[in-house]
């Protein structure tokens, strides 16, 4: 009985998920809103697992340097700081400190992650189909003009995710959310040369 | 009746969460909000042609230095 419960319990999750997904790609003020007020935790579980499926398909396509558990390991440790991060510099900016949770981060941030899984993914697929180095011919150039824009693209809507994440999750106006994106990178770059050194990663996965 | 109003209420609730953005300056409020409007459905109408004519920027004003780019980055997942 509770084993069924859990069973579509998951299942519902999982299509909630699928849909929350499509509804940030057209919608993603109205969709991020929505989940900034979700209680359903089988939701970030199902992205955070979704990764650790991604981590383990390119250990196969990397130098073997760390086990997939160890830098999927990492990977959690950074939203977790990343979250904790915002959520106290929310707590410090915020007049009704009440209003603030801390779950409303968790929901919003884990689903801030889908330009990174897509853009990670689809660089990993094409490293196998399209294996750099990239040549100056014409379909080079073709193709690296047409990299570029897709990367940005998902470059600004990532922005635009982890602003409307901290926007309905801190309830901070502009200006502040800009100011603590700025705090965040001022310890976040010198973090992610640290993880770069000790080759964690080369793009930071978050 | 009482269900509907609850699903109303819960419903402004999650619109009203959010105090509306405002920049100090008043014209600057009003651009901020002309352009984030665009940005808060379907932004990829505007992401996608915007992106591509400043990749073709790049590659005029970059030239091979953005094809070396682009093979780093393909080594960055």
């Amino acid at each position: 009985m509770d084993f069924k419960k859990i069973l579509v319990d998951c299942l519902s999750s999982f299509l909630i998920v699928i849909n929350r997904f499509v509804g940030l790609i057209f919608n993603p003020y109205k969709t991020m809103r929505k989940i900034s007020v979700e209680k359903d935790y089988y939701q970030p579980v199902f992205i955070i697992g979704i990764i650790l499926i991604y981590f383990k398909f390119i250990y196969y396509l990397r130098d073997k340097i760390y086990p997939a558990t160890l830098t999927y390991f990492l990977f959690i440790i950074n939203v977790f700081l990343t979250i904790i991060f915002f959520y106290l510099l929310s707590k410090l900016f915020s007049k009704n400190k009440k209003e603030i949770s801390f779950s409303s981060f968790i929901f919003t941030f884990s689903y801030s992650l889908l330009p990174t899984i897509i853009w990670f993914l689809s660089t990993s697929i094409l490293f196998i189909f399209l294996p750099p180095p990239r040549t100056f011919s014409i379909l080079g150039k073709g193709f690296s003009i047409f990299f570029v824009a897709y990367s940005m693209s998902l470059l600004i809507w990532k922005f635009i995710l982890v602003y409307l994440a901290l926007r309905f999750s801190s309830k901070q106006n502009f200006f502040r959310i800009i100011f603590m994106l700025i705090f965040y990178l001022i310890w976040f770059i010198p973090y992610s040369i640290f993880l770069y050194q000790f080759k964690f990663f080369r793009i930071p996965f978050i | 009746m009482r269900s509907m109003n609850l699903r109303m209420k819960q419903k402004l609730n999650e619109v009203f969460s959010v105090e509306p953005n405002d920049l100090g300056v008043g014209f600057m409020t009003n651009y901020f909000r002309k352009i984030t409007a665009y940005l808060k459905i379907m932004p990829f109408v505007y992401i996608i042609p915007v992106t591509f004519l400043a990749s073709i920027f790049l590659y005029f004003v970059l030239g091979r230095f953005l094809i070396k780019l682009v093979t780093i980055l393909q080594y960055g997942f």
